[in-house]
C-alpha cells in the first residue's frame, strides 16, 4: 500500500499543519497523505501531538498553519462540516451520551447526515413528531452492531465498561459511513474480544475503500493493522514508512527507550 | 429514564408499537377525562385553562432546556407575544384568530432564534442572562408602548374564536385547548425519541460528538429554541382567547421560574412529565385552599424534595414501578 501510485488527488492530504499553545508547538509542520483503502498508524509517546493532530484534521481545534484537502477539495470549518465531507472520528476519552442507550448513541451517527443544515434539522424535527423511532436507520444500526459484536443495544451507555464504550464509539463512527475514519486510541481499555472486533471492523471498511488513521500507544496492535506508520515526537514527524521498519528504526528506539526517558504505555 | 424508554428497550417484540399506542390512547383518555371534569364549572374551567397554558409553556421549555440543556428565560415574553398577537388580530383586523396563533408563534420563534444567535458562541449562562434581561425589558415595553399594547390596561373585548361559521363558547374552547395540549405533548414526546431528539440529548452531554457526527450544535440549539418559543406562544394565544383579555401582568417572569421546575417535578424522562408538573403546579398554587397563599412555597419545597429524594421525577419512578411489575408478570406468565 505504501507504494500506491496516484493518478488523482489523495483521499486526505494535509500540508504543513501546525498548532501552538503559547510558545509550545503541539503539532509542528506535519504533512500527511492518506489514500483510499489505506490504514495509517500514528504512534508516539504521550504529548507527541497525536490527538492534537487528529483534532486538526477533524476541526475540533482550528489549525494555526497548513492546509487540508479531501479528494483534492479544501477541507475546513467546524467538525460538522468536515463530517459531511466524509470524516468520522472517535475520541481518546469516549464521548457518549450516558443516559441514552447503545442503540440511540449509534443512531446519532446513522441519522446525522439526514440532520445536516438548518433544512435537515427542521425536517428532522417535524418528521420526529410523526415518526418516533428511527426505523429507517435500522439496517445500518444492525450492520454496525453486528460488526462490533455489541449484543444488547438497549443498555444505557453509562453502564458500559470503558472497553464497551470504545466499541460503541467505533460503531457510531462507522454508522456515518465515512470515507475517512479517525480512530483515537480505540484499543485503550478494550479487552481482547473488543480489540479483535475493532481490528476486524477496520479491515472490513479498509476493504471497502475507507481511509483510516489509527492512533494508539499499543505499537504491536498498530503494526499488525496498518499499511504505513508515522512516528511523532514533540509535534513533529520523525519517521514515516513501513511499520516493520519503524519498529526496528533508530528513531523508534530513541523515542521510546532513548534519552527522552518516556516509557511505552500499555 | 422514564417508563417510556423502558418499554422501548424491549422493542424487538413489537413492544414499541403497542407501548406507543397505549401511551397515545391512555393520554387521550386522561385528556378527555379532564375535559369532562371541567365541564360547565367555571372555576374548574379556569384551572383546566391555566393547567393547559402552563403545560404548553413547560412543553416549550422542555425541548431546549430539559433535552438540550439550553436555558432561555424569555418564555414570559413568548407567551405574551402569543397573547398580544391574538389581542391585536382580534381588535385591529378582521382576520380569523388562528392567523394570530400562527403569527405569534412565528414572531416568538424568530425572536428566540435571534436571542440564541446573539449568544451562540458564549456559554449557556449568557443565553440565560440575555433572555432574562429581554424578558424584563419586554414587560416594560408592554407597559410603555401604549399605542400598540394598550399599556397597563392591555387589550380587552377580544372576540371569541369562530369555527365553521359559529362562535366557539368558552367550555368548548377549553376542551379544544386541552386537546391541543395532548397533541403537542404526543408530538414533543415523539420528537424526544426520534433521531432529532437523540441528537438533542447528546448535544447536552457530548456536544463534540454531535459536531463530529455532522450536526452543527449551534444550528441544532437555535432550531429547538425557535420550536420551543413557538409552542409556548400558542399557549399564550389560547389562554388569551379563552379569557378575552390580555395585559402586561398576565404573563410575568415568575411564571418562567415556575415552568423551569415543572418537568423536574413531573419527570424529565418524558414530555408528559412537563404536563404532569404543570397540573401539579396549578393544583398546588391555586386549588389547595388549605395552603392559602403559600402554594408557591409548598411548590418550592416539593421541587426540592423531588430533586433530593426522587431526581427522576414522578413519572420516572412510576416507570420504574411499571418495569418491576412487568418483570414480575413476565416471570410468572412465561416467555412473551
Amino acid at each position: 500500500m505504501t507504494e500506491t501510485t496516484h493518478d488523482g488527488p489523495y483521499l486526505l492530504e494535509g500540508t504543513g499543519l501546525g498548532k501552538s499553545y503559547g510558545g509550545v508547538h503541539a503539532v509542528d509542520d506535519v504533512s500527511l497523505r492518506l489514500s483510499a483503502g489505506e490504514v495509517l498508524g500514528l504512534i508516539g509517546p504521550n504529548g507527541a501531538g497525536k490527538t492534537t493532530l487528529v483534532d486538526l484534521l477533524d476541526g475540533a481545534q482550528p489549525a494555526d498553519r497548513g492546509t487540508l484537502t479531501i479528494r483534492g477539495r479544501r477541507l475546513g470549518g467546524p467538525p460538522s462540516r468536515r463530517a459531511r465531507a466524509g470524516l468520522a472520528r472517535t475520541f481518546q476519552h469516549p464521548h457518549l451520551a450516558h443516559d441514552l442507550t447503545v442503540r440511540e448513541n449509534i443512531l446519532l451517527g446513522a441519522a446525522a447526515p439526514k440532520l445536516a443544515g438548518v433544512g435537515g434539522l427542521i425536517a428532522g424535527l417535524v418528521a420526529g413528531a410523526f415518526r418516533p423511532a428511527g426505523a429507517r436507520f435500522e439496517g445500518t444500526l444492525r450492520r454496525v452492531a453486528e460488526a462490533l459484536e455489541l449484543g444488547d443495544l438497549s443498555r444505557r451507555c453509562g453502564d458500559l465498561t470503558l472497553g464497551e464504550q470504545r466499541l460503541v464509539e467505533v460503531a457510531r463512527a462507522l454508522a456515518q459511513e465515512p470515507s475517512v475514519l479517525l480512530l483515537d486510541e480505540p484499543f485503550a481499555g478494550a479487552d481482547s474480544i473488543g480489540i479483535g472486533a475493532i481490528s476486524a471492523a477496520v479491515r472490513t471498511v479498509r476493504a471497502q475503500g475507507c481511509g483510516i488513521i489509527l492512533v494508539d500507544h499499543n505499537v504491536d496492535i498498530v503494526a499488525s493493522l496498518v499499511d504505513r506508520v508515522m512516528l511523532l515526537r514533540t509535534g513533529t514527524v520523525v519517521f514515516d514508512g513501513d511499520p516493520a521498519e519503524c519498529l526496528a528504526s533508530a528513531e523508534m528506539q530513541d523515542v521510546y527507550f532513548g534519552t527522552g526517558g518516556e516509557s511505552v504505555a500499555p | 429514564m422514564s417508563a417510556v424508554s423502558v418499554k422501548e428497550s424491549a422493542g424487538s417484540f413489537g413492544w414499541v408499537r403497542s407501548a406507543e399506542t397505549a401511551r397515545v390512547l391512555g393520554t387521550l383518555v386522561l385528556t378527555l377525562g379532564v375535559i369532562a371534569w371541567a365541564g360547565g364549572d367555571l372555576f374548574r374551567q379556569d384551572l383546566a385553562l391555566l393547567g393547559a397554558t402552563y403545560a404548553l409553556l413547560a412543553l416549550g421549555m422542555y425541548l431546549p432546556f430539559n433535552l438540550a440543556g439550553a436555558l432561555s428565560l424569555a418564555y414570559s415574553a413568548y407567551v405574551a407575544i402569543g397573547g398580544y398577537a391574538v389581542g391585536l388580530v382580534a381588535t385591529e383586523t378582521g382576520w380569523p384568530l388562528p392567523v394570530a396563533y400562527l403569527l405569534g408563534a412565528v414572531a416568538s420563534a424568530v425572536l428566540a432564534v435571534v436571542l440564541g444567535f446573539a449568544t451562540r458562541r458564549l456559554s449557556g449562562f449568557y443565553l440565560a442572562a440575555v433572555t432574562l434581561l429581554f424578558g424584563v425589558a419586554f414587560q416594560s415595553f408592554l407597559l410603555d408602548a401604549k399605542e400598540i399594547t394598550g399599556g397597563a390596561l392591555g387589550i380587552g373585548s377580544i372576540r371569541p374564536l369562530t369555527l365553521f361559521g359559529g362562535e366557539v363558547d368558552r367550555r368548548s374552547f377549553i376542551a379544544l385547548t386541552l386537546l391541543v395540549v395532548w397533541i403537542v405533548a404526543v408530538a414533543v414526546d415523539r420528537v424526544r425519541r426520534s433521531p432529532f431528539g437523540v441528537a438533542l440529548q447528546s448535544s447536552r452531554d457530548v456536544p463534540a460528538a454531535v459536531e463530529a457526527a455532522g450536526i452543527g450544535v449551534p444550528a441544532l440549539r437555535l432550531t429547538v429554541l425557535g420550536a420551543g418559543a413557538a409552542i409556548a406562544s400558542v399557549g399564550g394565544g389560547l389562554f388569551t382567547t379563552a379569557n378575552q383579555t390580555i395585559g402586561p401582568d398576565t404573563f410575568t417572569l415568575s411564571l418562567v421560574m415556575l415552568a423551569i421546575f415543572m418537568p423536574l417535578l413531573g419527570g424529565q424522562g418524558s414530555a408528559w412529565g412537563a404536563v404532569l408538573g404543570a397540573v401539579l403546579v396549578v393544583e398546588l398554587t391555586f386549588n389547595l385552599q388549605i395552603f392559602e397563599r403559600a402554594g408557591s412555597l409548598i411548590f418550592g419545597i416539593a421541587v426540592l424534595a423531588v430533586l433530593l429524594i426522587a431526581p427522576r421525577g414522578i413519572l420516572g419512578y412510576a416507570g420504574q414501578g411499571a418495569r418491576w411489575l412487568r418483570g414480575r408478570l413476565t416471570r410468572t406468565g412465561g416467555t412473551r
